[in-house]
């Protein structure tokens, strides 16, 4: 009984930790400018594993460990379409920015070139097809 | 009463989880950068002046303690004594302060205002910020504890992040209620950049990603009694921080002088740890929806 309890609740644990239903805010939106920023590390590609570090150090808390998002956060699910057909400079800019109203800190104190590398990490969340 | 209130506080702290400490390594200036929201930093640091003669050596000790009330408002207690070897040990006074970033994004130049109420003695030493033409570095203890002073201190910071480098500059106006010397004035800037621009892939220490360096310079500027840079302390000093671990960083800063109002050298020591996401387990603690 008790190991049934307890999977239930796991079970239910591991649902919390998801926020399938994602949906961005249209009120924050990146100047055209900042949209169209290429990312500097996209020849790269190795660069990607530091962003996985800065990733679980200063993201997971709220997108989870596998960046699935929280419903109670309203974290952003980096699985979803939604998210993975932004430009990279959008979410740069969106990590650069924050929205603070909505539970997104700024991120501006990282080095530049480490927030491209969340960028980079971030695109490997995407689902694959 | 106590006991509890203190029990709940310390496992607050304790159920919290980690942050990356990239913290900036300046101590006088400040940047744009404000406390993530409901993040808690407690830093306990000291300002020790090499004299030369005529002026008496000294440590002073602070410990701060700052909380991200909002993504836009930062709120900062301070509590500070002051020991002279062949003098005496004294406790110099708190300090309450309170940062607010008016615009939310992220601009070329970002400017905070910065209220502060101080109730020190003349004998405090701390240095956070000096202004007019700087502390008294000659007369002993008991003179100057008995002269309190009352002041409410502003500033106008602005900082812009290029690159990887952070530009800060801040401008201070500090009224003492306690005696007619009029408004004092005084600045600091500070560059600084971390040592490595990109993140490893291991775990690491000692490696240069951790580390920020920079420079800043701070001073007096007089009051509205005798504005300018007459008779009044300046320094410059080197600075460096080490995020010694997620959640930890030590800063190192050697001043130098370069008025005869200055002590020659000051030497600065911090360390700070960010407890995260306490004003969520407080609500919680109390029962409250975060
Ligand atoms: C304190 C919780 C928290 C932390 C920490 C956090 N985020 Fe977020 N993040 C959120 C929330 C909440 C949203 C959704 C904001 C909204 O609804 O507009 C979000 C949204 C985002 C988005 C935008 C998704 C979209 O709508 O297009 C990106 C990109 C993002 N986060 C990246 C990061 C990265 C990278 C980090 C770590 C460096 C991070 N976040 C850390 C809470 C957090």
């Amino acid at each position: 009984m008790t190991f049934w309890a307890g999977l239930v609740c796991l079970a239910s644990v591991v649902a919390a930790a998801q926020n399938p239903g994602y949906q961005p805010d249209t009120s924050w939106r990146a100047s055209e400018v900042a949209t169209a920023r290429q990312n500097p590390l996209a020849s790269r590609p190795e660069a990607a594993a530091g962003g996985r570090k800065l990733f679980a150090k200063n993201c997971a808390e709220c997108h989870g460990k596998n960046g699935s998002g929280m419903e109670k956060k309203h974290s952003a699910n980096f699985h979803l379409p939604v998210v993975q057909e932004q430009s990279d400079g959008t979410l740069f800019w969106k990590i650069t920015n924050g929205n603070a109203n909505r539970g997104m800190p700024s991120f501006s104190k990282l080095p530049e070139l480490q927030r491209w590398q969340l960028v980079l990490y971030i695109r490997q969340l995407r689902e694959p097809e | 009463m106590f006991k509890a209130c203190f029990l709940l506080l310390a496992s607050a702290f304790l159920l919290s989880g980690t942050a990356f400490g990239q913290e900036s390594p300046f101590f006088v200036t400040y940047t744009h950068h404000m406390e993530e929201p409901g993040n808690l930093e407690i830093e306990t640091s000291t300002t020790s002046g090499i004299p030369r003669s005529g002026q008496r050596s000294y440590t002073a000790p602070y410990m701060e303690m700052e909380y991200g009330v909002t993504a836009q408002w930062t709120s900062e207690f301070y509590l500070e004594g002051q020991s002279s070897p062949g003098d005496s040990s004294v406790f110099t006074g708190w300090r309450f302060e309170n940062r607010y970033k008016p615009l939310s994004r992220e601009h070329w130049i970002n400017p905070v205002l910065y209220l502060e109420y101080e109730s020190v003695n003349e004998a405090s030493r701390i240095q956070k910020e000096v202004e007019g033409g700087g502390p008294d570095l000659t007369s002993r203890n008991a003179l100057l504890t008995p002269e309190h002073a009352h002041e409410v201190e502003t500033k106008l910071i602005l900082s812009s992040d290029y690159h990887d480098w952070n530009i800060s500059e801040n401008f201070i106006a500090t009224k003492n209620f306690s005696e007619s010397e009029g408004v004092e004035f005084g600045y600091s800037f500070g560059v600084a950049r971390p040592l490595a621009r990109l993140a490893s892939c291991a775990e690491c220490r000692f490696c240069r990603e951790n580390f920020i360096a920079g420079i800043e310079m701070y001073g007096g500027l007089g009051s509205t009694l005798g504005f300018g840079v007459h008779d009044t302390a300046h320094y410059v000093a080197p600075v460096i921080s080490w995020a010694v671990s997620d959640n930890s960083t030590l800063r190192f800063s050697p001043s130098w002088g370069l008025t005869h109002e200055s002590n020659p050298v000051l030497i600065r020591f911090g360390y700070s740890y960010e407890f995260q996401g306490v004003g969520t387990r407080i609500s919680k603690l109390f029962g409250r929806k975060p």
